[in-house]
């Protein structure tokens, strides 16, 4: 076996080489580290925005889209009043009749810009238990509470709004009552309202769905039985988590897109680090031959340059990895229904080491092989 | 002692190049004694490296036997000849080859990482190669830091380090100065002599053969002279 310092010290023989090879494998680990983390950081957003304990009613004729549904106003209390199971906080039913309605906010600015709304009564922070006013207070009518990612969505800096700001929505002025927080959950990037507002705005008669919370999920079948038994509403029962999954699946045609994004950038620079070893490995054909000839085997050689371009693609593979650290975690990135924020966690850096190891492996030897392939004799002389 | 180092019968070796075949050696027969130190001379292309290479199990003959160091390497396959050599040959070249990356003393410990040696034993055998080819003060130099004659001083270290019985050499002194060249004669001389070391050496030049205990001349794949020169 060769020692490992030869490994390690032939890295050193261009340094320009080294950097090339440093540099593309660190390109492919932050693709592939951004790609796990935004699909990580997106399904998560998703599933943790579904309860278990809720359930979502929505009109019959809405294909379980929230944004089609129509739910008539009084399926909120003839809901309250006929499910058995749903939580009560002090003598109050956790029933939420909610507007959602996606518009234009206009900003202090004068600019505007695209925003989710969510029209709701306070039963709705009884219901969507992880939302928490964190500064001002819960909107009043003429009032809207802003998600804390909700900057984000809108494509304004984080300061833009404040408490006492004043913005519209269809030329109605309204003033930003406060902030709220849910952490991990798509509602941190909608615009919270009064449902009775919101109906007038988006000039609507009925709500878009009723979220009902149940002391135990075992109960939806009470909902959905209610659902089904009330043909007069056109309701139908979904639980959150449900909902929330499928929206999962509709967004992973777009998770694909970054993978394949990832993956087309990262066959290039895999190209490009391939070009860089053949001609790294091109230079020392001799030097293996003369190996050969003090009676190193071509098993030994061959792991020996691996071992080379393996510590190469690790250090990329760590310049990728405090990238990512220092540029991605903890950034929010918006899609169609909210933002979630980027966690370079174990998952990401377990998928970038493993590409750097793979980058080093399977990138060495086909160069490693074609610089071993001249017979000895001609290798001696080269 | 009586089975010499090197029995060469009826071998010739065959290539194409394009599509010409060439026959660079043809029927060759040869034997060198054990302990001898063989010089091998010839003008360009007449085959002198390509029966160094075949000798040294480098390469292998198309047709025809060779035994060395009591074994026929003639047909061995790739990897118990990659063995074999480790085992009997030592390789000392025209441009020295030493590994830049390595120090004089990781050059010549190189061989013996084959051999299973522990640590201590090895470089107590790679000082005593060193000090052997008077080098023991310059054994953490890299390669780019000594001169020609000092390098190739290192290359003939690391060839005999591992104590193989076969020492080949390719035209050594062909890029060394007439005084480094004369010193590394002496050094191949003093193998032979005082360690028993059998050395086939290609050269061209006929001072460096005269190190030799013979000296054979190749033409046209043929060993046209045999001629002995007194050591």
């Amino acid at each position: 076996m060769l020692p490992f310092s030869y490994a390690a010290r032939n890295l050193f023989r261009s340094k320009p080489r080294l950097l090339q090879t440093i540099g593309g494998s660190a390109l492919v680990v932050l693709l592939v580290m951004a790609a796990v983390a935004i699909n990580q950081g997106m399904k998560r957003v998703l599933s943790a925005s579904g309860s278990p304990h809720n359930v979502i009613l929505l009109g019959a004729g809405s294909e379980e889209s929230v944004q089609r549904s129509e739910v008539p106003e009084r399926a909120a209390g003839i809901a309250a009043a006929s499910i058995p199971g749903i939580s009560e906080n002090l003598g109050v039913r956790a029933v939420s009749g909610e507007i959602f309605y996606m518009s234009y906010l206009g900003l202090p600015d004068g600019g505007r810009a695209e925003a989710t709304f969510r029209g709701v009564s306070p039963a709705a922070l009884h219901v969507h238990s992880e939302v928490r006013v964190a500064r001002g207070e819960f909107p009043r009518p003429g009032q809207v509470m802003v998600g804390r990612l909700a900057w984000r969505t809108l494509g304004i800096d984080e300061d833009a709004l404040q408490v006492g700001s004043e913005v519209s929505i269809h030329g109605q002025s309204m003033v930003v009552s406060g902030f709220f927080a849910a952490p991990g959950t798509v509602y941190e990037s909608e615009i919270w309202t009064t449902v009775g507002d919101l109906r007038v705005l988006a000039q609507r008669e009925t709500l878009s769905c009723v979220v009902i919370r149940l002391d135990d999920p075992a109960d939806f079948s009470e909902a959905d039985l209610f659902a089904k038994q009330r043909l007069d509403l056109e309701l139908t029962a979904l639980r959150e988590t449900d909902y929330y999954g499928k929206l999962s699946s509709f967004f992973s045609p777009l998770r694909a897109m970054v993978w394949v994004t990832a993956g087309l950038i990262a066959a290039g620079a895999l190209f490009g680090g391939f070009n860089t070893l053949y001609a790294a490995f091109a230079s020392r054909v001799r030097e293996m031959g003369t190996l050969q000839a003090i009676g190193f085997g071509r098993g030994t050689l061959i792991w020996s340059l691996v071992q080379e371009s393996t510590l190469a693609c690790l250090g990329g593979a760590l310049v990728a990895s405090l990238l990512a650290v220092w540029f991605f975690d903890g950034a929010t990135v918006p899609f169609s229904i909210g933002a979630f924020a980027i966690e370079i966690g174990p998952g990401a850096a377990i998928a970038g080491i493993g590409t750097g190891l793979l980058l080093g492996l399977a990138g060495a030897l086909p160069p490693a092989v074609r610089c071993l392939k001249p017979p000895l004799p001609v290798a001696l002389r080269m | 002692m009586n089975e010499p180092m090197i029995q060469c019968r009826g071998v010739s070796k065959t290539y194409f190049k394009g599509r010409t075949e060439v026959t660079p050696l043809e029927a060759l027969d040869l034997d060198v004694p054990r302990g001898e130190f063989l010089a091998l001379m010839g003008p360009s292309g007449s085959g002198k490296t390509t029966l160094l290479n075949l000798l040294s199990g480098i390469d292998s003959p198309t047709t025809g036997s060779l035994v060395v160091a009591g074994e026929e390497i003639a047909k061995l396959p790739r990897r118990q000849l990659t063995a074999w050599r480790a085992r009997n040959v030592g390789y000392i070249f025209q441009l020295y080859h030493l590994v830049p990356v390595l120090t004089a003393f990781e050059n010549v410990e190189l061989p013996l990482l084959l051999s299973g040696l522990s640590k201590k034993e090895r470089h107590e055998r790679v000082r005593t190669a060193l000090e052997l080819v008077d080098l023991g003060d310059r054994i953490h130099h890299a390669p780019t830091e000594l001169s020609g004659g000092q390098e190739q001083r290192v290359a003939i270290a690391r060839a005999i380090v591992a104590d193989p019985p076969l020492l080949v050499a390719d035209e050594p002194t062909g890029d060394l100065d007439r005084g480094a060249a004369t010193r590394i004669l002496e050094l191949l001389r003093s193998l032979t002599e005082d360690h028993g070391k059998t050395i086939v050496m290609v050269t061209h030049d006929a001072k460096a053969a005269a190190a030799a205990d013979r000296t054979l001349h190749l033409e046209k794949g043929q060993l046209l002279e045999d001629a002995c020169v007194p050591s």
